[in-house]
């Protein structure tokens, strides 16, 4: 699973950067961001084989504890559904997270880091770990 | 003062014009102009406001028409001729206390100062009527001059005196009702036809003609006066509501999960609270980088409460003591939205109580005029 050709490449990719391999939507930003965190991953762990996006949907899905009440999952405003409209607590609507229906997720590095501080926190009382922010944007890219 | 047999008094009496045809238009728009104000000012003032509104500007030309035709009018009609009448109210008590009271030709005295009574208390309502509108609502002639604590204060005596001409009106029918049944003359026809029986024997002193020529350029002169003032004043800017700079991090960083709530809505120390603990923001996290939150904490003491004169501005500065930092803890908010429907807050077209926009058109100005408030549909959860 861990070994799977698809992590494989987002490994070369993170080296080479051959952005064709990308499995949907490639933009040059996000692969950057992408390398970063996968930079870090390497750090934390030498180990580390690359992202997975069945772990990014595992994450994405789980319900979470150790974070705030009303926000146990990114599930909670991003909708079951990541193709869809999501919507804030305070009711505002939250565009798809999907890639394929928002080419410009995960392009802003700024954006990108605020959002998984923030909701990180909310969710899981904690900052994610770079293999955990990776895998939710390769997971995000291929929908 | 003129005697006459109660009994034959309609059938066999001369009848004459008393009242001019004027004055009795004037009559019964005044009594339409005052119910449809009194109406809409009890009963929900902020869904009438408007009609409200255009019952007190009548109310203010049927006064001027009034002052000017109690210059140049007909006899009766005629101020000096209802001073006049005045001198007789003693009389009258004592023969009111006598039960035989005396009866008029034209004015009777108690009637007289009735009308003075209403004509004074309806400068004042119209007066501070204007305050308030100017004050409080930051609208019509005065909101350039006029702030919203000298509007407040206004309010209260216009809300008294509201209530002292609903009393007045009570008094003046009862009055109106009982000289009738006294003097067994219609005198609501009277108000109506202009017509009051000529007593027996009794010599109409050659009335004073009406000049309308005079009567009509001096309302043309008033009008023009006082229109091009109240129109000066009116290009005044409203006062405490300061040109505000558009600031788009304010905009993009607390408009991301909700409506971004005009500065305006909270005092400085509600907005310092706030910013303070962004991490614990109403059960989220918030936070920011330090420099978008400098730039945010910079804008919202410049632009917070304390700098506006508006009501929402003046009202909301009161936070709850439990819940500083809440718009929709304060008293005031909770009082204005406690007659609408919980369940409309949730539904899809609003959302939440925080989401003022959807109700009040004009919240991006800080303003919250009643005419902007625009309710939708609830329809679905
Ligand atoms: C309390 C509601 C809420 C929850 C729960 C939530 N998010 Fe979000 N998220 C938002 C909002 C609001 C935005 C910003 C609006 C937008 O970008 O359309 C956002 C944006 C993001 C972005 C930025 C995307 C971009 O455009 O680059 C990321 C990344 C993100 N969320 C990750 C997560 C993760 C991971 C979780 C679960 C751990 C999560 N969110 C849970 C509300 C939430
Ligand atoms: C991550 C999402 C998020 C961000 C960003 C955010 N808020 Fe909020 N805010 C909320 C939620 C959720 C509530 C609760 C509102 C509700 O229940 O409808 C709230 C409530 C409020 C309220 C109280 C409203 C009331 O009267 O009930 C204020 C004031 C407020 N926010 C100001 C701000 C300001 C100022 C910023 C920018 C610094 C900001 N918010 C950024 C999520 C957010
Ligand atoms: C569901 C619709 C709705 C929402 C949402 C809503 N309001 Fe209102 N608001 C009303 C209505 C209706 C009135 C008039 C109530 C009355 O006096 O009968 C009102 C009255 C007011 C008034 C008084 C206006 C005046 O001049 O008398 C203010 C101020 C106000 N709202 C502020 C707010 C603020 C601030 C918010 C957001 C935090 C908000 N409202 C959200 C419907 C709404």
């Amino acid at each position: 699973m861990n070994k799977s050709h698809k992590i494989a490449l987002i490994s070369l990719l993170s080296l080479s950067n051959v952005s064709m391999v990308l499995p949907a939507a490639a933009d040059p930003a996000r692969d950057a961001i992408l390398a970063t965190l996968a930079e870090e991953a390497k750090k934390a762990d030498p180990a580390f084989g690359g992202f997975s996006a069945e772990r990014g949907q595992a994450f994405f899905a789980a319900k979470h504890t150790g974070g705030k009440p009303d926000t146990p999952s990114c599930t909670s405003c991003h909708s079951q559904d990541p193709t869809a409209a999501g919507e804030t607590r305070a009711g505002k609507r939250i565009e798809p997270l999907a890639v394929s229906k928002n080419p410009s997720r995960f392009t802003k590095v700024d954006e990108v880091n605020k959002w998984f501080g923030r909701n990180c926190n909310s969710v899981l009382g904690r900052e994610c770990t770079a293999v955990e922010k990776g895998d939710f944007i390769i997971y995000l890219s291929g929908k | 003062m003129v005697n006459w047999s109660v009994s034959d008094a309609h059938s066999s009496l001369q009848m004459v014009r008393v009242w001019d045809l004027p004055t009795r238009l004037f009559h019964w728009l005044l009594v339409l102009s005052v119910f449809t104000a009194l109406l809409t000012g009890f009963l929900a003032p902020e869904w009438w406001l408007g009609l409200h509104l255009t019952a007190g500007y009548a109310i203010v030309l049927l006064l001027v028409f009034r002052f000017v035709w109690g210059i140049f009018g007909t006899e009766y009609a005629r101020l000096s001729n209802m001073a006049n009448a005045t001198r007789g109210i003693w009389n009258y008590v004592r023969g009111l206390a006598l039960l035989r009271p005396p009866h008029y030709f034209g004015h009777n005295p108690a009637g007289v100062f009735m009308i003075f009574g209403f004509l004074a208390v309806f400068v004042v309502l119209v007066v501070t009527g204007l305050m308030i509108e100017g004050g409080e609502e930051k609208q019509g002639p005065l909101a350039g001059v006029t702030t919203y604590a000298l509007g407040h204060r206004a309010k209260e005596v216009h809300e008294v005196l509201a209530l002292l001409v609903l009393l007045m009106i009570g008094i003046h029918i009862a009055g109106v009702s009982v000289e009738s049944w006294l003097q067994g003359v219609n005198l609501v026809r009277g108000m109506i036809d202009g017509l009051m029986p000529r007593p027996w024997g009794y010599h109409i002193p050659t009335p004073r003609r009406a000049r309308p020529l005079a009567a009509g350029s001096v309302i043309l002169v008033l009008a023009i006066a006082t229109g091009g003032a109240l129109y000066a004043l009116s290009t005044l800017p409203p006062l405490g509501i300061p040109p505000m700079a558009e600031n788009a991090t304010y905009r993009a960083e607390c408009g991301a999960c909700h409506w971004s709530f005009h500065p305006s809505l909270l005092p400085r120390s509600s907005w310092e609270q706030l910013l303070a603990k962004l991490d614990e923001h109403f059960g989220e996290d918030a936070s920011l980088p330090a420099d978008k939150k400098n730039e945010i904490a910079r804008y919202l003491a410049a632009y917070s409460g304390e700098s506006w004169d508006t009501e929402a501005a003046n009202r909301f500065r009161l936070v709850s003591a439990s819940d500083p930092m809440q718009i929709t803890k304060t008293s005031y908010w909770v009082a204005k939205h406690r007659q609408i429907d919980p369940k409309l807050f949730q539904s899809a077209a609003v959302k939440s109580s925080s989401n003022c926009t959807a109700c009040h058109k004009d919240a991006d100005t800080g303003r919250f005029d009643d005419q902007r408030i625009e309710v939708p549909k609830a329809s679905g959860p």
